[in-house]
């Protein structure tokens, strides 16, 4: 891993279009702002397993969500009602 | 079906429209392949900033409830209407969630940083459902919190302390899962 020393307002440049500015330095955190062409996607690390998720759950409506869902809502209805 | 919307958002309610209620002056229909026309008003507009992990460019969404299918709630999107989530409000699930923002999230719903939300007074807290098996399941960690003073959404990672993942068993519990 390629190790940088930076100071707030500095700067890295990742290939020719894509600029990493560091813009606040705190106790805890740092602030930083990237500038990338709108094709890169640009996210914090930990939403990579949620973008994944997230896939799966837009794709459920249009397939088992939809043929199960009467039987999802009677299991909703069950707990609730106080059936168990 | 064609739904004519009547908006009921507040303290606690989902922002959502109902079947048969008198249609709404100005904003759009959008034509979604799993709930038909939905005709809808710009104060029942959702604004996610950065749209959701892996749906950046969805920044516009409707929340939908259809009264029959309570508690669930679609998240149709505005920009393409192919996409749609279901979700339901994370006190269904877990009715000791606690909710945690981090600074990044404040900022974007534009939430004042001197007091937490308050869930169903001040932000709607809804989680995704995911298929599991024969049933579905939810992840507490990645809940979609909706500012109900302003309509701004963002999809809280949490970081801190993790809330869970559930899977909702055949008798209607729901069993953490991870």
């Amino acid at each position: 891993m390629l190790v940088l020393r930076r100071r707030a307002g500095e700067a890295i440049a990742i290939g020719g279009d894509i600029e990493v500015e560091v813009i606040e330095i705190s106790r805890t955190r740092v602030k930083l702002g990237v500038r990338a062409p709108r094709a890169i996607s640009v996210s914090r690390r930990e939403t990579i397993p949620v973008a994944a998720e997230n896939r799966q759950a837009s794709e459920f409506i249009g397939g088992r969500g939809r043929e199960c869902m009467e039987e999802i809502l009677h299991m909703l209805k069950k707990f609730s009602s106080g059936e168990v | 079906m064609t739904a004519s919307p009547d908006i009921t958002a507040g303290a606690g309610d989902v922002a959502a429209f109902r079947a048969g209620g008198a249609p709404v002056a100005a904003g759009g229909v959008i034509r979604s392949p799993w709930l038909g026309d939905v005709e809808f008003g710009p104060q029942s507009e959702l604004f996610f900033p950065c749209g959701l992990p892996g749906f950046e460019d969805e920044r516009r969404m409707l929340p939908v409830e259809i009264p029959a299918q309570a508690p669930l709630v679609y998240l149709q999107s505005l920009t393409n209407a192919g996409i749609c989530f279901l979700a339901l409000p994370v006190f269904v699930v877990d009715s000791g969630f606690r909710l945690s923002l981090s600074e990044d999230e404040r900022s974007m719903l534009q939430f004042p940083e001197d007091r937490d939300p308050a869930i169903g007074a001040d932000v709607l807290c809804l989680a995704l459902l995911l298929p599991s098996g024969d049933s579905v399941r939810v992840n507490l960690n990645a809940p979609v919190v909706i500012n109900l003073h302003n309509s701004r959404g963002v999809q809280c990672v949490s970081t801190g302390k993790p809330a869970g993942c559930f899977r909702l068993e055949e008798n209607g519990r729901w069993e953490r899962a991870c």
